[in-house]
């Protein structure tokens, strides 16, 4: 089945050779399994962002290899990547990332875009979506006008629309309460049990000690400690 | 297919979002193209006309060379050259320039037969009699004259000669009309003070376009002091004085490509954080590269087909529904009476394809170019703007 990651002592600088030069990840050994539910906790820069974005093909290691489905990606020219994230990897970003000044329903479609489905099919679809998350009735309205609750469900929502088979979540709870929160782990526990992997970065217990979760990775200063 | 209808559509979408800036870019853009094609147009206008009234004209002018100048020739050459094979109606012409210190004008004067036929846009009457005559529209403004006035015009002998205006040519044919004026021959000829048996040359109708030279040559081979000048090489003629008085144009042309180039450049150099940001998320929720370029392909392209289709659209109004107001002030360098014109409608579609190709292409490689930088660095780092 599709979705195997396998992280192979990667290392991440930021800004190398400068003075301001950060070791943010360091030889990091990682192999998420199909359909597996994984939290990566720890503390505030201890490296997670920056782990999910290597694993979510959104930047590269300084050194080391990522997996996904047995292909290195890391060493990819870019042309290639806009593919296989948009079939693999729905990823719920920790600043968002959403275009603020369209609508909602506009930065739910912008996944679809590359794909096959029409306009009609694309808009039907979000509005399936968006009324999971209790949002059909902002569809219209710009992203900039909604409170951090719904933009953060604005951002699960377009990164769920395209159906990936790994679902990539950096934080989804920041901005929910805990009736969101636990909407939204019943909505993953469903696609986990459809076969989906799920890869979640949090601080948050309930979202670390939820059924859904298979395995809990720590992390402090760049490496995994457990 | 469906994909590109579908980021079309996005596009779309996304140009209505930037009103202001895409408006502004239109509005420059437009103004650019118009200021150019305006140039082009009246240019390639007024080519097109000289041009018509001299395909209308005879084949061959014959002069006659004394010293290796111009000079007058026998109106009894014309009847040698009549009895060439091949040869049409063969006309004496006299005409001249006449200077006016009063007004300080050149203009051109030329004399007509009788009753003849051969100027039909006119109001007023031909000349019909050797008191009479007929003015273009420059030289009535600048004396102030209209049908029914008199003219004074003062001889090389210090004689004055006044005759009364008959009428006057139509705008139309100004480029070709404007400084002249017309007598009978007759009236010419005493103003000039020219003798019997002369005139200024003579033109020469061939029927078959495809004898000329060889008609020129024989003109040559029996009459060895002349100088026979073909249709085509007063044609060459034209298109180098069009081709020098362009070049004035052409530097205003190149200066706005210039100014346009400036305006791409700046472009080129800076797309906006927050677009550089929107392109680092549509590649991190998996639109490839070329989906981006697409997408701006589509932009660019819209706006700089809507501004190149406004900025020609405004030129034609500006050419040849107002007679290129903003122009006339740099056309009126080229002589003390250039005409009140109406220029006549054309279109040179080669012209206008070479300026939507040196317009478009350093617009839309400017959009492009950068975003497409955007869109093959890291999404990360695209999308923090960088
Ligand atoms: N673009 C960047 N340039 C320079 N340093 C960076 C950059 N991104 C992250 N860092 C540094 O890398 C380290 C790891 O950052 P990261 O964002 O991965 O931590 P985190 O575990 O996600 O933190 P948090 O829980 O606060 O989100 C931090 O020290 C951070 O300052
Ligand atoms: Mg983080």
């Amino acid at each position: 089945m599709a979705g195997i990651i396998q992280v192979e002592r990667i290392s991440k600088y930021y800004n190398r050779n400068q003075p301001d030069e950060v070791r943010a990840l360091s030889d990091i050994h990682l192999t998420i399994a199909a359909g597996e539910a994984l939290v990566v906790n720890g503390a505030s820069g201890c490296g997670k962002t920056t782990l999910l974005g290597l694993v979510g093909c959104m930047s590269r290691p300084t050194s080391g290899s990522v997996l996904v489905d047995g292909r290195d990606v890391s060493r990819l020219p870019e042309r290639f990547l806009g593919d296989i994230r948009r079939r693999t990897f729905g990823f719920i970003f920790q600043q968002l990332n959403l275009i603020k000044s369209i609508s909602v329903l506009e930065n739910t479609l912008l996944p679809l875009y590359p794909g096959k489905l029409s306009m009609k099919e694309m808009k039907i679809r979000a509005e399936e979506i968006l009324a999971r998350f209790d949002l059909n009735t902002r569809a219209g309205e710009k992203v900039s006008r909604l409170s951090g609750g719904e933009q953060q469900r604005v951002a699960i929502a377009r990164a769920l629309i395209h159906q990936p088979q790994v679902i990539i979540a950096d934080e989804p709870t920041a901005h929910l309460d805990s009736v969101l929160a636990a909407e939204l782990l019943d909505i993953l526990s469903g696609l986990n049990r459809e076969g989906k992997t799920v890869l979640i970065a949090t601080h948050d217990p309930f979202v670390s000690n939820h059924s859904l979760i298979d395995r809990v990775i720590r992390m402090r200063d760049g490496r995994i400690i457990d | 297919m469906i994909r590109l209808l579908k980021i079309l559509e996005f596009a779309l979408s996304s140009l209505g979002r930037r009103k202001f800036k895409n408006f502004s870019i239109i509005v420059v853009y437009s103004l650019t193209i118009t200021a150019l094609a305006s140039v082009l147009l009246l240019t390639s206008s007024l080519k097109k006309t000289a041009l018509n009234v001299l395909v209308d004209g005879p084949n061959i002018v014959v002069q006659r060379l004394a010293g290796g100048r111009h000079d007058l020739i026998p109106t009894d050459y014309a009847r040698i050259i009549e009895k060439i094979p091949g040869v049409g109606r063969v006309k004496p012409r006299i005409w001249g320039y006449y200077y006016d210190s009063l007004y300080h004008a050149n203009y051109t004067i030329l004399g007509i037969d009788r009753g003849s036929e051969q100027f039909a846009m006119v109001e007023g009457k031909t000349p019909a009699g050797d008191e009479q005559c007929m003015v273009g529209q420059g030289v009535a403004e600048a004396q102030h004259a209209e049908p029914g006035m008199d003219l004074l015009l003062i001889n090389s002998k210090g004689i004055g000669y006044s005759c009364e205006i008959s009428g006057t040519f139509k705008a139309k044919s100004a480029l070709w009309t404007n400084d002249l004026i017309v007598f009978t021959t007759g009236a010419l000829k005493r103003f000039f003070t020219m003798p019997d048996g002369l005139a200024t040359d003579i033109t020469v109708e061939v029927f078959n376009a495809g004898e000329v030279a060889l008609v020129a040559q024989k003109i040559k081979r029996l009459l060895p002091d002349t100088r026979p000048i073909t249709i085509d090489e007063i044609l060459h003629t034209y298109e180098s004085i069009f081709n020098w008085r362009s070049g004035m144009m052409l530097t205003i042309f190149t200066s706005s490509l210039l100014a346009f180039s400036i305006l791409a450049w700046d472009k080129a150099t800076g797309i906006s954080r927050e677009e550089k940001r929107e392109i680092g998320i549509l590649k991190a929720i998996g639109w490839d590269t070329g989906d981006v370029l697409t997408l701006k392909l589509c932009e660019g392209a819209v706006i700089s087909v809507t501004a190149f289709l406004i900025g020609i659209s405004l030129a034609y109004i500006h050419v040849f529904l107002l007679n290129a107001p903003l122009l006339v002030p740099v056309l009126k360098g080229w002589s003390v009476l250039f005409p009140r014109f109406h220029p006549v409608p054309y279109i040179d579609g080669y012209q206008i394809i070479i300026l939507g190709f040196l317009t478009i292409v350093p617009y839309m490689a400017s959009t492009v170019l950068p975003s497409w930088k955007a869109a093959i660095t890291d999404p990360e780092n695209a999308m923090r703007g960088v």
